[in-house]
């Protein structure tokens, strides 16, 4: 069954259509929730209070957008009041620094792959947490998520060519934050 | 073109199409520029590692969890049913009200309207100028202002004196 009908039925009251809307987009908000919070109890949280929230605000949505939209740009809300709210690390988790995943050299062949893979994933993370809010959204959407401009446009409400400047933005100040660890030499070095 | 604006093509190349002179002048500029063939390297590094994270399942039984989560809150909060309801029960109240008063409006019974002494008479079939006539028929003035004397005095109004 389609969205629309979906949510017309959830709207008189239907719980098997909303649990419908749930089932289907839960991975989604689950994984959004997940690529800012990175953490799975903490973003288990945040995709069950976004599902909240439409709950209780579906008697108002009046389909003037898409209904994923509507339902991502409030699970982008209830993740950016948790974000304003977390403390930030002041400095990188030391385990994730002992090797430069990032340097090719005889440190990286005694690992394996995906575990350097994954420690390249937490050290961009980490990155991507120390921008501001509005940066972290925008590259999660964009660089993770795929989303597409129009699609980003429309859930953070700003016109696309603000989308296209605070993209360009977000990347830039990522790499200058990145960058003296992608090109130092050795590992066990701090930031 | 300067570095600055290689990098804005650079960061651009990474998930859109460039313009066949864009991306010539750019590739043109890397060639000769090793400090920006380091920046495309690591954007291209660091836009990587974000394109290629896969998606986790999420924990188990989010619907049943959900659903618990939101009965708890139903039986918490009894503002929401007031939201969701107030409208409908406010616009119900109005109807109610407006159907009240037109059924009130439509069987309360109408007073009578009342009626001069001209229709009275009317109504009587008696002819309601026959007094009049009769003062006209009498001849001296005083004779005519005593008969509209007595017929006030009758009528309780001493208003209806005759002026000639």
């Amino acid at each position: 069954m389609e969205d629309k009908k979906l949510v017309q039925l959830s709207q008189q009251g239907n719980q098997e259509a909303f649990s419908q809307l749930v089932k289907k987009y839960q991975r989604k908000v689950f994984n959004l929730a997940l690529s800012l919070a990175q953490n799975k109890d903490i973003a288990d949280d945040l995709a069950q209070e976004a599902f909240i929230k439409v709950y209780f605000a579906l008697p108002k949505f009046k389909f003037k957008s898409k209904f994923s939209t509507w339902l991502y740009r409030i699970t982008i809300n209830v993740i950016k009041d948790y974000l304003r709210k977390k403390e930030r690390l002041s400095r990188i988790p030391q385990e994730l620094i002992q090797v430069n995943p990032f340097l090719e050299g005889d440190e990286i062949t005694i690992r394996k792959k995906e575990k350097t893979t994954e420690i390249k994933r937490k050290i961009v993370h980490y990155f991507i947490d120390q921008l501001p809010e509005k940066y972290q959204t925008i590259l999660v959407l964009r660089d993770i998520h795929g989303f597409s401009y129009q699609e980003i446009s429309k859930i953070l409400k700003i016109s696309p060519g603000t989308v296209d400047s605070r993209l360009f933005r977000a990347r830039k100040k990522l790499r200058q934050k990145i960058e003296p660890y992608l090109r130092q030499k050795g590992g066990k070095h701090g930031l | 073109m300067g570095c600055k604006k290689f990098e804005k093509l650079i960061i651009q190349s990474l998930d859109s199409e460039l313009q066949d002179w864009q991306r010539d002048s750019l590739e043109d500029h890397l060639q000769k520029c090793p400090s920006c063939r380091d920046k495309k390297k690591e954007y291209l590094t660091i836009y990587n590692i974000l394109k290629e994270e896969k998606a986790v399942e999420p924990k188990a039984y989010f619907w049943p969890r959900l659903q618990a989560k939101i009965k708890t809150r139903e039986q918490t909060s009894f503002w929401p049913y007031v939201r969701q309801w107030s409208i409908k029960i406010i616009s119900a109240s109005l109807l109610f009200a407006l159907l009240l008063a037109l059924i009130i409006a439509f069987f309360t019974p109408q007073r009578p309207a009342e009626l001069s002494q001209s229709e009275e008479l009317l109504l009587r079939n008696q002819n309601p100028v026959e007094e009049a006539s009769q003062l006209l028929k009498e001849e001296g003035i005083e004779n005519q202002n005593m008969m509209i004397i007595f017929s006030a005095m009758e009528a309780k109004n001493s208003s209806r004196r005759y002026y000639p």
